[in-house]
């Protein structure tokens, strides 16, 4: 008869695996600042607790290139730039017809991709706005992981300052790269739009004046009565045009800080939480930070690519 | 329109909503600094803001809404 398995583990070894987490999530309870402030202080090894986190926003700076400053988070990002590119490259130098595990996954990855592209900008322009939406995609990703790594943010430098600062910073909790990817997203966006319904036509969405001169056109030529009804549907031309122009601009601040607040806040909170009650609460968390990182990605290609989308499609379409 | 388009629109919507009232709150704040005329330009960017945050989630809920119609009339 065979053994009765439960979770994949025969009874004595399951019961000892959750005795141990059992025991751990005591000693973390007690030695962590909740359990001090509950049961008071215990007495127990220092190393057991951790001390409070002051989380600063601006990046700390590791060295001056040129005289430009090099922070912590932007040797991050060359950090996720250079996994981004060494798998890419570790893959693609063999392409094989029957993929290996690799392979396979990150052309499942990049299919699902596409296809989203296609999905939502159609056939061809999925094609089109795919390279970039991807890139976004991607880099945003890896950032978001690369900083769940344990040990990422605990390795400490003195900087020529001496000041001490961590190597790495998620790159994506210091507001410059999302602002920078803001700024390459709307570009894009703008770029798109242009080519693909061209520069007068593409403009006149933002400042259309042609109703309010045609208006004033016939004031001169003895129409009063029409033509203050089309100066007043002319003005109101106006306004709606320069409000597109500047909702065009907010999408920028709107991109910045949906990532910059989704990313900093995790940090923040497995930080707290590595405080509160060391080694097992911040478990839970880091699966949510895995899903928020990939949710974030998602949103902040998704968005490009709808935005795109929108910019590429002909007026009258947009308007039914 | 598929699904996803329908879920990045309603994603994009609440941040939306906060940055545009932030954008204007910013740059009055920033006029007031340079004209030295508070709080006169805060009060512009806030409205101007509120103003570009409704018609900004209006036009981006509009498909949706003319989709719900559509429906609704088949």
């Amino acid at each position: 008869m065979p053994k009765r398995r439960f979770l994949g583990c025969s009874f004595p070894v399951l019961l000892g695996v959750l005795l141990v987490i059992l025991v751990l999530f005591l000693v973390s309870l007690l030695s962590g600042a909740l359990g001090s402030s509950l049961f008071g202080d215990l007495g127990l090894p220092s190393w057991l607790s951790v001390p409070q986190p002051h989380p600063e926003l601006p990046a700390g700076v590791v060295f001056h290139l040129l005289g430009f400053p090099i922070t912590n988070s932007t040797i991050a990002a060359w950090l996720s730039i250079i996994v981004l590119v060494g798998i890419s490259y570790a893959v693609t130098r063999r392409l094989k017809l029957i993929p290996n595990r690799v392979q396979s996954m990150l052309e499942a990855a990049l299919g699902w991709l596409l296809n989203f592209c296609q999905e939502v900008a159609g056939e061809e322009n999925g094609r089109r706005f795919f390279p970039v939406v991807t890139t976004i995609f991607l880099f945003v990703i890896t950032n978001a992981w690369l900083s769940l790594i344990p040990g990422f943010g605990s390795i400490l430098i003195t900087n020529a300052e001496g000041e001490t600062v961590e190597l790495f910073r998620g790159a994506n909790t210091d507001i410059n790269l999302p602002l920078a990817l803001a700024l390459i997203s709307f570009i894009f966006v703008e770029y798109w739009g242009i080519k693909s319904v061209g520069l007068f036509r593409y403009i006149r969405k933002f400042i259309n004046m042609g109703r309010f001169f045609g208006a004033i056109g016939q004031i001169f030529s003895g129409k009063i009565k029409a033509g203050f009804a089309g100066l007043f549907n002319g003005a109101v031309d106006i306004f709606v045009g320069a409000l597109e122009a500047l909702s065009e601009l907010v999408r920028i601040v709107s991109f910045t800080f949906r990532l910059f607040g989704n990313m900093t806040g995790g940090e923040i909170l497995l930080l707290m939480m590595l405080f509160l009650v060391p080694f097992v609460l911040a478990i839970p968390f880091y699966g949510l930070e895995l899903l928020v990182g990939f949710v974030q990605a998602l949103i902040f290609g998704g968005l490009t690519l709808v935005f795109a989308t929108i910019a590429v499609a002909p007026h009258a379409v947009e308007a039914d | 329109m598929s699904r996803w388009v329908a879920a990045l629109r309603l994603i994009g919507v609440g941040f939306f909503v906060g940055g545009s009232i932030l954008l204007g709150v910013v740059a009055g704040l920033w006029l007031d600094n340079k004209l030295n005329s508070a709080p006169i330009w805060v009060i512009v960017g806030l409205f101007l803001g509120l103003v570009i945050a409704f018609y900004g989630v209006y036009r981006m809920l509009l498909p949706l809404m003319d989709n719900k119609r559509d429906k609704e009339n088949s």
